[in-house]
């Protein structure tokens, strides 16, 4: 250990080597920023965020809030200084220590020297590292969550690049491991996953803001067509392919610009649908038919490009309902 | 100086939409087009909301038709909150409105800082020197926040300064940039790009992550420009 990782009550630093795209740091969300132009961030998926700490708790570990988020690509990082313990999980990615395979959705001590190497494996868009420490980067308006578009929070406001430092100080123990509210029970074996692959559920969704302005046939097209991912995601919204062209008929509406949540589904310009994610703009101008049900933004997230995808519409109880069967599982598990 | 009152905001006009965002989220519509009225409702409606302080609610933002009201769904239903709302704008405490800021912002028009002036004074049927005299006259309310970072509209202007957004795009303007169109001017407080009309700028910046809060301007407020060109 050099003297340099021993400063400040810093005992562990992790250096990027290799940085791939959108690597950022997260927390649970910059709540309450709508007003002053700021989306709330926060883990892409939540799920995988809450799981994460559970992995960390089941080990006898704090969960520290911060986290370290990764799009597919190559990334690699190095411990430096004293022992921690880091939680994987989100999708399903190869992870190396030390260039041997390890169990990706679980928990594993790190070392001085250890070298950490995750790739894309079977499926998911984003990774999420969780450690018993807190992220060593300041809170910006009650979070340290990255906004891409705002530039504000995480490290320096931005995504890490290869040669980046983080620094890792204690967290409280007493912190909990839960993210939002009701989410984060379900722990799936990769068998259950190449299941959910095989066999994709639909994406529930809530009628939206303008849905009324969508004439009937085109509501019945979107909830029976399939779409597809596209290439072009990032943490502010994902282009789907309407292969159907279910919106290619549709008028071009000028509306005045409303509020935005994440998981809007909004018509743009072209009669391209996309899905808004946690780095949205707070407030736009296009239609938005519906929203993601927030129990399945996370699965929605973590859909690779080319991924056919269904939507299936919700009443707000059902949605309510399912927040709370979530809520009691997990408080079951709690308690145990 | 803009007044409220009560029948603004329970009584008065049409009775506001009350509309589920998603299953965290409820949205008070005013209208679904930008008019005074409709505008003023929603600014009286967030403060009456935020001075309510109704279980479950987790953040009340307003936008230019409208409020979002973000709530904790393990803590009240949509129509129980539906109900609080209702409750909450019908009995508004007219004590929580009244705190108008008042702003005046020195702007310089025209040249690098307001490449399209010249454009906007011919469309408005204007000198440059006449519109310039007729921005400065103009007292305009924010009417919301939202769009980006410490990015206020304030509106609205009188009809003779009403034009189209331009029908390309700035890909980046900078911060402080004094933008107008669709009877608004807007300031910038980041770079954004923007369909509007550049038309100035100002040293102003709304937007300050290490205060609390970080913007000075918010919805309501009153704003007024002075300045002219460049010598």
């Amino acid at each position: 250990m050099t003297s340099e990782t021993v400063t400040n009550g810093v005992m562990t630093k992790i250096e990027f080597i290799h940085a791939g795209p959108l690597v950022s740091v997260q927390d649970k969300g910059r709540f309450g920023a709508l007003s002053y132009g700021v989306a709330a961030s926060g883990p892409m998926d939540m799920d995988a965020y809450d799981r994460a700490g559970d992995l960390l708790n089941d080990v006898g570990r704090p969960a520290g809030n911060s986290v370290v988020e990764c799009a597919t690509g190559r990334h690699a990082f190095r411990v430096k200084g004293t022992p921690i313990v880091a939680a994987f999980c989100g999708g399903s990615f190869n992870l190396k220590i030390n260039n041997v395979s390890q169990n990706w959705e679980r928990a594993h001590q790190l070392v001085d020297g250890d070298s950490v190497e995750i790739v894309p494996g079977a499926k998911g868009n984003y990774a999420t590292i969780r450690f018993d420490r807190e992220i060593d980067v300041p809170q910006v308006i009650g979070s340290c969550a990255t906004n891409s578009i705002a530039h504000i929070g995480g490290y320096k406001g931005r995504s890490l690049k290869s040669g980046d430092k983080l620094a890792l100080v204690a967290c409280s123990p007493s912190e909990g491991a839960v993210g939002d509210r009701g989410r984060g029970v379900k722990m799936p074996s990769l068998e259950a996953l190449a299941e959910e692959n095989a066999q994709p559920e639909p994406i529930r969704f809530i009628w939206g803001l303008h849905a009324d302005l969508f004439p009937l046939h085109i509501r019945k097209l979107f909830i029976s067509e399939e779409f597809a991912i596209s290439p072009l995601l990032d943490r502010m919204g994902v282009r789907l392919v309407d292969k159907a062209k279910v919106f290619q008929d549709r008028q071009n509406l000028s509306l005045v610009s409303d509020a935005v949540v994440p998981g809007d589904i909004q018509i743009i310009g072209d009669g391209t649908p996309v899905v808004l994610m946690r780095d949205h703009q707070p407030t736009g101008g296009y239609p938005r038919i519906g929203t993601l049900i927030s129990s399945d933004i996370s699965t929605f997230a973590q859909l690779r490009p080319g991924t056919r995808v269904r939507f299936s519409p919700v009443t707000i109880d059902k949605a309510h309902g399912i927040l709370d069967d979530i809520f009691a599982k997990h408080a079951a598990k709690r308690a145990r | 100086m803009v007044s409220y009152d009560r029948m603004r905001v329970g009584g008065g006009g049409a009775k506001p939409m009350l509309l589920p965002l998603g299953d965290r989220a409820l949205l008070v519509r005013f209208g679904t087009h930008l008019g005074e009225d409709v505008n003023l409702r929603a600014i009286t409606a967030t403060r009456c909301l935020i001075s309510a302080d109704l279980d479950g609610v987790e953040e009340v933002s307003p936008t230019l038709v409208s409020v979002l009201i973000r709530y904790d769904p393990q803590k009240i239903g949509f129509f129980a909150l539906s109900n609080a709302v209702r409750l909450a704008l019908c009995e508004p405490d007219i004590t929580a409105l009244a705190s108008n800021k008042s702003i005046d912002l020195e702007v310089v028009y025209g040249g690098a800082e307001g490449p399209d002036l010249d454009f906007v004074a011919a469309q408005c049927g204007l000198s440059a020197t006449a519109f310039i005299k007729a921005h400065n006259q103009a007292q305009l309310r924010v009417l919301a926040t939202g769009f980006a970072p410490g990015f206020v509209y304030c509106g609205l202007h009188v009809p003779e300064l009403q034009i189209a957004r331009r029908t390309s795009l700035h890909a980046k303007v900078p911060p402080g940039s004094i933008i107008f169109a669709a009877g608004q001017t807007a300031i910038t407080a980041t770079h954004v790009p923007t369909g509007w009309h550049v038309i100035g700028r100002t040293k102003f910046r709304n937007f300050a992550v290490s205060k609390n809060p970080p913007i000075k301007l918010q919805a309501g407020d009153i704003v007024s420009f002075s300045g002219g060109q460049k010598q």
